[in-house]
């Protein structure tokens, strides 16, 4: 204590949290952006439980039909938890939100501490603040308390928002509380696995990979009524226990904070244990030698994860929706509104049944062709991150780069259709609907020129005009927006026939019109091609 | 006739939107030589490079590569080049060692004696991943992978940038010994003593424009020599024509002198009485630094000497 030493060195006392708040500030005013997503789509969740229950419940028998039908699917409780009460808004609300709602709140906290812990130390972002005037642990603190302002914002927003809608305030409020929870829970873990794990990605997929385990045993201990005491070791389903439409308890979110506070102390201790860049687990050694090629092996290998998680969710979407094939009677029975959107026109029963898997099988081409787009988009990723240049600067013609990746964008969607028509069809032949498991099977089969015409669009878009890469998802909104919306909107047919999936006929009816399914066959190697061609004569960034 | 050159470019010009990159770019290399390519950032190098790898179209001009159009015949041409860019990306979840196989193989396969050798004098590890690599071992990475291919040309846009001088000598070494092998380099950097290490020729690239092409003894004849001299008289040095920047404190005299008339500066100096004088012969980085001063006057006659001297 010089009497020499500047004052405004003096002022503060250093502590390991120095700089926390200017860091703070400087943090969510960059990342804003990136937060908005995850603090919007809870109440946009939400928001659409009030207008699907005006939609599927507008009188007292179509809200019983929903509570037997939603009640009766084990296939929607292993996603959605148990149902509860849902013929009352607030109960379905619950039920809709709770799990889901939880579940996006939980992967943004995560992916928000990875990025501002970890990430930034791959990135070597981190050692620019590291060497500021900056203590130890403000960084994690940082990371923290941004993801608690967002988990908060999410569920604050949520909570009053939808009440403001008509959902009771108590029940409304408690759902989004337990949203915030559920993301505090797991961006306290994401702080932990940041210090154990040898990189970001290595943090983030082992913070995901604990909510995907515990999510999916959540679903199953509610469908199959474990012993009571086995709820109790799974922290999402404490937030389950709060039951915010069905008495409300607000005490099993203590438990919640309880383990979110007892992770994150965890996480500062593992942080002073360990070597900045450095996991207390290093990245283990990759091989020596690579194994990959030719550009059809580079594109296989850069899209090996989603192939594999597309393949998994697959067989889960055919569980879903072969229950769902499985009620067709009880789904469409009494509820025209359901009848409207899924099998509309039909007159006999078999037709109805026809008509219903062959919406379902549309609905499993709108979904397997995201993964096409995305492989299609993953083309451009690769251009912009001058990953293409150094390939091309190989032996390789632009055609077989670009047909490398439409391959794997075409073809990948034929496995994913076989592995849910196959899965459907399983439900399906046992249904006692007058459908075999061929008929289930050939019925999503069909749907792949639609599918090919949707990944098409976006081929076209990368190939052709590659600044507007957003439009790429045309195909994929237009068409999910036509047949889900269309129908109870009572739009003209001609609008409805510009989603692809609107010229899937029910293959299992005698005689089905193919006609229009060959065009959109034609209309797809069309799109293909003038992707290849624009790919060819266009500039590599 | 062509055949006799590695690169034959002539009047290229290349747009992005309005903005001209490329501006009548001249550049010939002819097989097994090295040919530097300098030039300050944004002048054009690399979107030269670019075109000659046919993922650039070239707006106007004749462009020829060993012989081939780069545009047209990629498969053939490729094969017999090897690429490294000066700033390596490498795919994240990908090691050293897979990316290193996956571009030889692109290029039809790799010598695995040398690539066993280059790996080691590298101190490259090649079981990292992509994502783990600092700066320099991606350029490592980019740089193993080319100098192990067979290849008749090398193409190499900035490719030490990140090394350490250890490994930029071995860099060198290796460059060497390709050229021995009879591989023809262009080699664009901005490392003056690599260039001038390595290079036979040399092309100088601002805005778009060669500015300057020759051996490098030519282009330091364009240069002009530093003299530093101290005289008794110091009186009317003013009207002597052939210095230049002169600059004057006291009996210490500083200036600059072209090359072809030394003889007439000593001569003149001689007539005031020399107690001492030194003569520097321009440097590469001395021309560099002439040719991209800012001051217009100096733009005007960089731009003006080199072409009279080409004709």
């Amino acid at each position: 204590m010089t009497a020499s030493a500047p004052a405004t060195h003096r002022a503060r006392p250093a502590s390991s949290v120095t700089g926390t708040g200017s860091l703070l500030r400087v943090s969510l005013r960059a990342e804003i952006r990136s937060l908005a997503p995850w603090m919007v789509v809870p109440t946009i969740l939400t928001l659409t439980s009030v207008l699907g229950f005006e939609l599927l419940g507008r009188t007292e028998q179509e809200r019983q039909a929903l509570n037997q039908t939603i009640a009766g699917n084990p296939a929607l409780g292993l996603i959605f938890g148990p149902a509860g009460d849902v013929s009352t808004l607030d109960g379905f609300n619950a039920w809709r939100g709770l799990a889901i709602g939880g579940f996006v709140v939980a992967l943004g906290a995560i992916l928000v501490v990875v990025k501002a812990t970890r990430a930034q130390e791959d990135s070597g972002q981190a050692e620019f603040l590291a060497a500021g005037v900056m203590g130890r642990n403000a960084r994690l603190l940082t990371a923290l308390a941004m993801c608690g302002i967002m988990s908060l914002v999410a569920g604050v927003l949520s909570g009053v928002i939808t009440a403001l809608f008509g959902v009771g305030w108590g029940s409304s409020l408690l759902l989004g509380a337990g949203f915030t929870a559920t993301g505090w829970l797991f961006g306290a873990l994401a702080g932990a696995t940041s210090q154990l794990a040898g990189d970001a990605r290595s943090a983030s997929s082992a913070a995901i990979g604990a909510l995907g385990v515990l999510f999916i045993l959540r679903g199953f201990f509610y469908a199959v009524d474990v012993p009571g005491w086995l709820i109790w070791i799974n922290p999402l389903c404490w937030v389950q226990e709060t039951h915010p439409a069905d008495g409300g308890r607000w005490w099993p979110l203590a438990l919640v904070l309880g383990l979110a506070v007892v992770l994150a102390a965890g996480a500062f201790a593992l942080q002073s244990a360990r070597d900045f860049g450095q996991g207390i687990f290093a990245t283990p050694p990759g091989p020596d030698r690579g194994r990959v090629h030719s550009p059809l092996g580079l594109m296989v290998r850069l899209n090996r994860a989603p192939l594999i998680y597309w393949g998994l969710a697959f067989v889960g979407l055919g569980v879903v929706f072969g229950y769902f094939i499985q009620s067709v009677r009880e789904i469409l029975e009494g509820n025209p509104a359901m009848t409207e959107i899924f099998a509309r026109g039909a007159a006999s029963p078999e037709a109805m049944s026809a008509t219903f898997v062959a919406t379902i099988a549309s609905l499993v081409g709108i979904i397997v062709s995201i993964p096409g787009v995305q492989t299609v988009n993953r083309i451009r990723t690769e251009e912009l991150e001058d990953h293409a240049e150094p390939v091309l600067a190989g032996a390789v013609t632009r055609s077989r780069y670009f047909g490398a990746g439409m391959l794997v964008a075409l073809g990948a969607p034929v496995l994913y259709v076989l592995i849910a028509g196959s899965v459907m069809g399983l439900f399906g032949m046992s249904a006692g609907i007058g459908l075999s498991f061929a008929d289930v099977l050939l019925q999503t089969l069909a749907v792949l020129p639609a599918v090919w015409a949707v990944i098409g669009v976006a081929a076209f878009i990368v190939g052709v005009v590659p600044v507007a890469r957003v439009a790429s998802w045309l195909g994929v909104v237009g068409s999910l927006a036509l047949t889900l919306l269309g129908p109870s909107l009572k739009l003209p047919n001609w609008l409805l026939g510009f989603s692809p999936f609107y010229h899937v006929p029910p293959v299992a009816l005698d005689d089905p019109d193919l006609w229009g399914l060959l065009w959109v066959g034609v209309i797809a190697v069309g799109l293909v091609v003038g992707g290849f061609a624009g790919f060819r004569r266009r500039d590599i960034p | 006739m062509s055949d006799r050159l590695a690169i034959d470019v002539e009047g290229l010009d290349k747009y992005f939107g309005k903005f001209q990159a490329l501006n009548g770019v001249n550049l010939q290399v002819p097989r097994g030589q090295v040919h530097g390519f300098l030039g300050p950032n944004g002048a054009g190098k690399s979107t030269t490079i670019r075109v000659l790898l046919g993922l650039l179209h070239a707006d106007a001009g004749r462009v020829r590569l060993l012989g081939g159009a780069p545009w047209r015949d990629v498969v053939e041409l490729h094969r017999r080049l090897a690429y490294v860019p000066g700033d390596v990306s490498l795919w994240p979840s990908m090691t050293g060692g897979e990316a290193i196989d996956l571009l030889g193989s692109l290029r039809g396969g790799l010598d695995e004696t040398r690539r066993a050798d280059l790996v080691e004098r590298f101190e490259l590890d090649t079981t990292k991943r992509g994502r783990q690599y600092s700066k320099g071992n991606r350029q490592k990475v980019a740089i193993v992978a080319a100098l192990a291919s067979n290849v008749d040309l090398l193409i190499l846009d900035e490719p030490t940038s990140g090394l350490d001088p250890l490994m930029e000598q071995v860099f060198q070494d290796a460059v060497a010994e390709a050229v021995a092998r009879g591989t023809g380099v262009l080699l664009s950097s901005h490392i003056m003593s690599e260039v001038e290490a390595l290079a036979d020729r040399v092309s100088i690239i601002r805005d778009g424009t060669i500015v300057e092409t020759g051996t490098l003894a030519e282009i330091r004849g364009h240069a002009r020599n530093t003299v530093h001299v101290t005289l008794e008289n110091v009186d009317g040095l003013e009207s002597v024509p052939v210095l230049h920047d002169l600059e004057v404190s006291g009996s210490q005299v500083h200036a600059t002198v072209d090359g072809d008339h030394i003889g007439e500066a000593v001569a003149a100096l001689t007539q005031r009485g020399i107690s001492a004088l030194t003569i520097e012969p321009p440097s590469l980085e001395s021309l560099f630094l002439r040719l991209y001063d800012d001051e217009p006057e100096e733009q005007q006659e960089a731009a003006n000497g080199p072409k009279a001297g080409n004709r």
